[in-house]
């Protein structure tokens, strides 16, 4: 009797934790509930470590789970194991004593489970999803936005990210073959002189692959100006493209991915102090991209993938540890492009040390401050499709951004440093014709040039 | 459920040397109880794959493996035709009397058919261990399209008909993580992460795959490669290289470790040149830490 009705209960309690789990963002849905309620009948469940075990391999599906799960679990069930104990204490009072006498209060310690799981998981809940701001350095109201604006640059930032994404989701150009079919034209020629059989096949494997996109954004106080336009970027971004991934760093790194892909735009605004508890404080970029680097570097950065970093590169931390960093994530990704609103200011000229220091190491930079600018972002992006390019290899030592390469180029284009809106692509005329990553190498040589020039100039 | 219940999976990794947690044994079981994948995660070298063969060798069934590699392609997994040999078969039949219809019906039959892993598994005659390794390496197009071979059990060849799983293989994916496989194939499998073993697990494991380590020696060896995995390498070595290493000193003759020897024998457990260099520098307060003597131990006569 007892054993069934503790196992009544712990299928409810059993659906509860899920439930908690799913809230605390683990990705448990009823097939896991059900799922875990047929592990549970095939363990033995007087046993704790199975119990968790079970529980644990069903429910937890990455390291960053298990330990959200291994968070939750004791609290959770640390009641359950007191409500067992009392019944089994019960139990065997009453196999001593007069039976029956103490059901009751036998059934009042589940009822207690029930209360405490519909009474305070709400509450529990509100404190875990962090609306107490301890490690906010200063919140911010994104309320207080101009909504007039807001809506405009939105309806044209939604506008250029979705076409962009359109343009990166499209896998095959002038043609839909598959992998791995037949060459007929390949196959024929190669099998010619050999009777008219086709014995040798040939196959077009050739497939461009889909670039992969790191956004890493800045949302320290120096720029504070230019986040809030940025994330409607990349929210409109991310909300077209799915291969994106968002992290926003200041005086550390965050993830910001999946809040970005699962909410509302006002909910992403309002609770985004909370995910970015360095929001409007200071940076340390060096230090935020060597963590990237350390925790994500080997799952998120491959020669398909496009690192962005949006900064303007006032650190406070030390210039050498950035440059290792740049370099590093440079080592391993396809490209890196460096977006830096302040390029959009006449009177700017990267000096700073960290600048100075991450400049050698990145393809392009390039300013991100008006929607001209964006716009121009995502041409160059639309041009960088996979497939076509080669990977671009190390840039040889000794030659920095503003080297020979540069030099060369100097000068055929005259107009003032307002970053890629102006500049680059389109001198030519010719604006969609496919940029190798070496142009882009080129132009952002191209760019430091003329920036050194209009230096020279007023000095 | 003789040869499933818990204790008995733990048994039977262990008499087959695998040295495991009860969280592994746990997954284990699960997975073949409910016949579902599962999917195992971690770091190099800390026996994902070896789980999968031991698992096969206790369960005494064929281990069919499939390595993924990046632009690893469904003809590759699944199946091909073999097709010179239709086309010999073809020239052969020119001068018969069949009917076109026969001649293709005979050269698209099962002995034109090259069987690839997945569906060798399917059409296995008892219950396979499949293995999937490191599939982080496929692309997504293909971890999509496993998506659907492991729900269904069964293969569809235009030419023959659907080909229906008799047998459920048991299936072990593993990863590197090197990318983050997709929610999808995550919820379809019971998940298993193996981490660097600590200092007792990983004495166990030397202690049972190397045979006639001095027992001084192993400790010596786990206490070493504890410490290394505290820090910041290129390439932290795994259990794998562990093994090398035990089994190399081991036919070396040593019973300790000496500051001569492990500078010799760096490569086997360090794979990236920058640690190797690391470590020969900062070798001497290493040892001094495991508790070796810095000097060469004073040969015996």
């Amino acid at each position: 009797m007892t054993e069934m009705a503790l196992r009544g209960e712990l299928s409810a309690n059993t659906v509860g934790f899920c439930r908690l789990l799913r809230r605390h963002g683990l990705m448990v849905g009823p097939g896991e509930a059900t799922l875990a309620l047929r592990t549970l009948r095939e363990i033995d469940l007087s046993s704790a470590e199975q119990f968790h075990g079970a529980l644990r391999t069903t429910l937890a599906k990455s390291p960053r789970e298990q330990a959200q799960f291994d968070e939750v679990f004791d609290d959770y069930w640390m009641v359950w194991d007191r409500a067992t104990d009392l019944l089994r204490q019960q139990q065997q009072r009453t196999e001593v004593s007069e039976p029956r006498e103490k059901a009751p209060q036998q059934k009042g310690s589940f009822v207690n489970i029930r209360d405490w799981l519909k009474g305070k998981e709400p509450e529990d809940e509100e404190e875990t999803a962090g609306f107490s701001p301890i490690e906010v350095h200063s919140q911010r109201d994104f309320a207080h936005f101009d909504v007039d604006e807001l809506d405009e640059i939105n309806r044209v930032v939604v506008q250029i990210a979705k076409r962009l994404a359109k343009r990166l989701n499209r896998r095959y150009r002038h043609t839909n073959r598959r992998r791995g079919q037949l060459d007929l034209r390949r196959t024929l020629r190669h099998n010619l002189g050999k009777s008219g059989d086709l014995i040798d096949l040939r196959f077009n494997r050739k497939r461009p692959r889909r670039l992969k996109l790191v956004l890493l954004c800045d949302v320290s106080r120096s720029m504070d100006l230019y986040s809030r336009f940025l994330i409607q970027f990349i929210y409109a971004f991310a909300r077209a493209y799915r291969r994106v991934e968002t992290f926003a760093f200041s005086t550390s790194l965050y993830r910001l991915t999946e809040l970005l892909r699962s909410q509302d735009m006002d909910d992403v605004l309002a609770r985004l102090p909370e995910h970015a508890p360095g929001w409007s404080g200071g940076t340390r970029i060096g230090a935020s991209l060597e963590k990237f680097l350390t925790d994500h570097g080997d799952q998120l950065l491959d020669h398909h993938t496009v690192v962005f970093i949006l900064s303007d590169g006032w650190d406070t931390g030390e210039a050498e540890r950035l440059a290792l960093a740049t370099e590093g994530i440079r080592a391993r990704s396809r490209c890196l492009i460096w977006l830096n609103p302040l390029l959009g200011n006449e009177n700017y000229r990267p000096e700073t040390q960290g600048m100075l220091a991450a400049l050698s190491h990145v393809d392009l930079f390039a300013a991100a401050h008006n929607l001209a600018s964006l716009r121009a972002l995502a041409r160059i992006l639309g041009q960088l499709r996979s497939g076509s390019l080669p990977r671009t290899r190390r840039r040889p030592r000794g030659v920095d951004a503003t080297g020979q390469t540069a030099i060369a180029v100097a000068g055929d284009t005259g107009d003032g440093p307002n970053g890629l809106g102006s500049d680059g692509l389109d001198d030519d005329g010719k604006p969609d014709r496919p940029t190798t990553t070496s142009n882009l190498r080129e132009l952002a040589a191209r760019q430091l040039q003329k920036r050194k020039d209009f230096r020279e100039r007023e000095s | 459920m003789t040869d499933t219940d818990l204790p008995a999976v733990q048994e039977m990794l262990l008499s087959q040397g695998y040295v495991a947690e009860s969280g592994v044994a746990m997954s284990v079981y699960l997975a073949r109880r409910l016949e579902k994948p599962l999917l195992i995660e971690g770091p190099a070298g800390v026996g994902k794959t070896e789980m999968a063969k031991v698992l096969a060798q206790a369960l005494d069934t064929e281990l069919i493996r499939l390595q993924c590699y990046e632009g690893l392609d469904t003809s590759t997994a699944l199946y091909e035709w073999n097709y010179q040999r239709q086309l010999l078969q073809l020239k052969m039949d020119e001068r018969s009397d069949l009917s076109m219809t026969q001649k293709e019906a005979s050269i698209f039959s099962e002995a034109f058919l090259l069987k690839r892993p997945l569906l060798r598994a399917i059409t296995h005659h008892c219950s396979p261990v499949l293995l999937i390794d490191e599939l982080d390496r496929a692309d997504e197009e293909f971890e999509s399209f496993l998506l659907e071979v492991l729900s269904d059990w069964q293969i569809s060849i235009p030419e023959l008909g659907t080909v229906k799983a008799t047998f459920i293989p048991q299936v072990i994916i593993t990863s590197n993580r090197t990318r983050e496989l997709s929610d999808a194939i995550r919820r379809r499998c019971f998940y298993l992460w193996i981490d660097y073993p600590d200092f007792d697990k990983e004495l166990a494991i030397v202690r049972s795959k190397v045979e006639g380590i001095d027992a001084q020696l192993s400790i010596e060896i786990c206490r070493f490669m504890e410490m290394v995995r505290e820090q910041k390498l290129e390439k932290t070595p795994g259990v794998a290289e562990t093994l090398d290493w035990a089994r190399a000193l081991v036919a070396l003759h040593r019973e300790h470790l000496d500051r001569q020897t492990v500078e010799d024998t760096l490569g086997i457990v360090f794979k990236d040149w920058s640690d190797v260099s690391h470590m020969r520098q900062s070798l001497d307060e290493f040892l001094a830490a495991v508790g070796v003597r810095a000097k060469p131990a004073p040969q015996k006569e």
